[in-house]
């Protein structure tokens, strides 16, 4: 456990060197994530103008919701895809078989290769939108919800990690990898709505294949202090069993890779 | 049991399928509803042992299946059929004990960080191989003195030459201390200087360590200079294990003679010693079976034009190219190999 | 070699080039079902305004007048849709370009032909959608004037010309920068809001309205949209078409110079 824990450290030790090397990505990420947040308060805006609530999610509710998209694109961006995109590299140039001759876990090594420290502005941009939608509703967010609220992160995170390792174990089958990633990506936007507000088939999709409600609706509601226990609990339970059919997917595609072909 | 063998193959095979794409256009469509796949048998029924501490040198045409055998044997492939043992550990299990035990080098891919010097390549690798300091700092002092790392250890991976990268991956290959060496490869596109300098760095690492070297190249003069013994695969099976001038002999009975003329020579008399390979006014080769060397030498330095004649082997990418094309593929091949039991 | 024999050689080899593209798009069978679900995404912003429209439409958009938009949406960006950017940053970085340049025909034709080969397939996928939005949601609205339809085909023309040239010319930043991805992002951040991808852009505030009809991203999505929802008449719908295409001849333009410099590089560096 503590070795994990040390080679953690050394891998983010070593994406801070790298980072270092590429400082205009410091920039671009900077004025990416500024704008990609400030432009994506534009549809809110629009779907709330002229309307108090819809499915009961208020203006100022649902930006707690685009706080916590926010947050989570910065953890994606900057600790879960740079990693598992190299895999993507490593599989079709067949440098993989360094890593899988490692006397540590493969999942482990693939998914600390790397992390890209910049995307931390993300999060500050998540700060300043909680900022702004508790002083639109006129409070300050509860203790016991704040603390809440970081379990669910904790799940959401979990969730998030889960599905990306799924996208990559199908890289073992389907070299390009690109538009599944891209794909991706594009559902994920969707995640700076509340799930609620999806009907019939999305809402299913939603909530159970790509669970977006805990990603950002849940822990949203946590910290507003609207979330009942049974969903917290249940997402929670969702979040695990996420993680261990990721995990077993993983160790299929790891042992197919090693049956299959030169 | 006392000590086990470094490798231990008994009736290896490896079969896969792969999806054949027809061209055209309309192939390509019927493709998308109904696939067609072809067995493909990569290695079959390979049996063979290794002692440890050995040089075993694998010989074979592109895609006889020594780099499927070596990655059976190190864990990375599993095979269809058959079993390996290394060092008494069975390679697809990757235990942490055995990966701690083999290392492997491929000269066409590399496991050091692009965007950074090797030295963090090496960190990397003590953290994960659990090397102790005392262990590093005396394993990397060694590596670095044989092969001379000291400047360019230190910049960026990027920025190296194509023999300093080699250079790099053989020491973070090596930090651990491994027994035993899978080397695909290791000299491919280096300059004769820089293959030397590899060459014999391996040799020195298994005087050294006692350590077990798996070769393939395509080098022969690699093959030649690294390992008494060779392994010769042709499409997936064991076709020779032994040593390699034995070999030579075995294929090519004759001996080369390489004259050097003064003087107009005369074909008929030099075609009398035996058969002419080569032959212009100044110099020509002749080969000679090696029964009737002695004789065919004295007649050749009888003939007053002759000025020098030297005795050599047949160039051994010659003797390959020999033995290869003798064993033209047999269509009953595809159907062996596949009835040893299922590991 | 002059400049006619060249575009007599391009013209004769561009149907084999398709023909090799269509084989090779078929042959990938496993994207083709995931680049289906990708551009299924204006359905869902279809369902997300639907919501938001459940009790009083959300300016001139009912319910239905979403669907229409969000089909037509579909459409056009099934026609139009590039992936050069990803193509170039991996064949430059794996050194692979240069069995490209090493052909007779400018690698920026063969790229094309690819591009336009996968598009047939793709829109046989979405023609269903096609058929709802004509048949049951907007009977009326589609274009009847051959003009304008003419119109219509020529701004999606232009769109894809405009995808294509812009992914060649940021692709073409990866001959200088190890990847130019994280740049690609940036022009995708702005063409999902920008260009009417995610919210119709008639919605947008008043003071933004005049900076997005500047900017090219509305010619690749809206515009054409516009025109097929009928919402674009008349005169604007040639005035726009100016616009449209004046984009094209830039991005055209600066898309070659970047290629061609960067491919220099490449050369001296040996890629």
């Amino acid at each position: 456990m503590l070795r994990y824990l040390r080679l953690l450290a050394l891998g983010l030790r070593i994406s801070v060197t790298v980072g270092m090397q590429y400082r205009w990505n410091f920039v671009i990420d900077g004025v990416v994530s500024i704008l990609w947040t400030g432009l994506g308060l534009i549809p809110l805006t629009i779907a709330f103008h002229a309307r108090p609530a819809i499915h009961g999610w208020t203006f100022a509710t649902a930006l707690v919701v685009v706080g916590w998209f926010s947050l989570l694109k910065g953890i994606l961006d900057g600790a879960i895809n740079p990693s598992l995109l190299t895999v993507v590299d490593q599989i079709r140039q067949g440098t993989l078989d360094f890593v899988l001759l490692k006397p540590a876990d493969a999942q482990f090594l693939v998914s600390t290769a790397r992390f890209e420290p910049w995307k931390a502005l993300d999060g500050l941009a998540a700060i300043g939108i909680f900022v702004w939608a508790f002083r639109l509703l006129g409070r300050a967010p509860g203790a016991l919800d704040v603390l809440g609220s970081l379990a669910l992160l904790a799940c959401a995170t979990l969730v998030l990690y889960s599905i990306w390792i799924l996208v990559i174990a199908a890289a073992f089958w389907v070299v390009r990898l690109d538009n599944l990633a891209y794909l991706f990506s594009s559902v994920f936007d969707f995640a700076r709505w509340p799930v609620s507000v999806f009907r019939g088939v999305l809402a299913i999709v939603f909530t159970f294949v790509i669970p977006l409600g805990i990603m950002t609706t849940y822990p949203a509601e946590a910290l507003l202090g609207t979330l009942s226990l049974r969903t917290a609990l249940l997402s929670t339970v969702g979040a695990l069993g996420f993680a261990l059919i990721s995990r077993a997917v993983w160790s299929r595609a790891i042992g197919r890779y090693t049956s299959a072909s030169s | 049991m006392s000590s086990p063998l470094a490798v231990e193959v008994r009736a290896l095979s490896k079969t896969y399928e792969v999806h054949e794409r027809p061209p055209g256009l309309a192939a390509a469509l019927r493709s998308v509803f109904r696939r067609k796949y072809k067995t493909i048998h990569a290695v079959s029924d390979l049996s063979f042992t290794v002692e440890p501490g050995e040089r075993v040198g694998f010989l074979g045409p592109n895609g006889a299946g020594k780099t499927t055998t070596l990655k059976m044997l190190a864990g990375l492939l599993h095979p269809t059929a058959g079993e390996a043992r290394i060092a008494g550990y069975v390679p697809r299990r990757r235990e942490a004990a055995f990966l701690k035990s083999i290392t492997l080098v491929m000269g066409q891919k590399q496991q050091l960080l692009w965007d950074l010097p090797p030295a963090d390549t090496f960190t990397m690798n003590r953290a994960i191989y659990e090397v102790s300091d005392a262990d590093f700092a005396e394993t990397l002092g060694e590596l670095t003195e044989l092969l001379d790392l000291g400047a360019i250890m230190k910049k960026p991976t990027r920025q190296l030459s194509l023999g300093e990268r080699m250079k790099c991956e053989l020491a973070a290959a090596l930090l651990h201390r491994p027994q035993l060496l899978f080397l695909d490869e290791p000299t491919i596109g280096l300059d004769v200087a820089m293959q030397l300098t590899v060459r014999e760095f391996i040799r020195q690492y298994n005087e050294r360590r006692g350590a077990t070297v798996l070769l393939t190249s395509h080098y022969m003069d690699d093959v030649a200079s690294l390992c008494p013994r060779v392994v010769v695969i042709d499409q997936g099976r064991l076709r020779y294990d032994g040593d390699l001038p034995s070999l030579v002999r075995s294929i090519q009975p004759d001996k080369r003679v390489a004259l050097r003329f003064s003087g107009s020579a005369d074909r008929e008399a030099v075609a009398r010693a035996g058969t002419i390979v080569d032959f212009d006014a100044a110099h020509a080769v002749i080969q000679i079976p090696r029964v009737d060397l002695r004789e065919a030498v004295g007649h050749l330095l009888g003939l007053s034009f002759v000025a020098d004649l030297t005795i050599e082997d047949p160039p051994l990418e010659e003797v390959m190219r020999e033995l290869f094309s003798a064993s033209k593929p047999a269509e009953a091949d595809a159907d062996a190999g596949t009835q040893a039991d299922s590991a | 070699m002059s400049a006619r024999a060249d575009l007599r050689r391009v013209v004769r080899a561009y149907p084999t080039l398709l023909r090799v593209g269509l084989a090779e798009a078929v042959a990938y069978r496993a994207e083709m079902l995931v680049w289906m679900l990708t551009t299924t995404m204006p359905l869902v912003s279809l369902a997300l305004w639907s919501a938001v429209a459940e009790t009083a439409p959300v300016g001139r958009f009912t319910q239905r007048g979403f669907a229409a938009y969000f089909l037509a949406t579909l459409l056009v960006r099934q026609l139009t849709g590039s992936w050069l950017v990803w193509e170039l940053n991996q064949e430059i970085r794996s050194g692979t370009l240069s069995r490209r340049l090493l052909r007779p025909i400018h690698p920026l034709i063969t790229y094309s032909a690819q591009n336009l080969a996968a598009i047939p397939l793709r829109f046989a996928m979405t023609l269903p959608a096609a058929v709802v939005w004509l048949v049951v949601l907007e009977p009326g609205a589609f274009p009847r004037s051959p003009l304008a339809l003419g119109a219509g085909l020529l701004a999606i023309l232009g769109a894809w010309l405009i995808n294509f040239f812009t992914m060649a010319l940021i692709g073409s930043i990866a001959f200088y920068l190890e990847s130019s991805t994280a740049i690609f992002d940036l022009w995708m951040v702005a063409f999902m809001l920008l260009s009417g991808y995610l919210v119709p852009l008639e919605l947008f505030p008043a003071a933004l309205r005049g900076v997005i009809h500047a900017l090219p991203f509305r010619y690749v999505i809206a515009f054409p949209v516009e025109i097929f929802t009928g919402t674009l008449r008349g005169e604007a719908i040639v005035g726009e078409l100016g616009i449209q295409w004046a984009y094209v001849l830039g991005a055209g333009a600066a898309a070659i110079l970047a290629f061609r410099s960067g491919v220099k590089r490449f050369s001296a560096f040996g890629g």
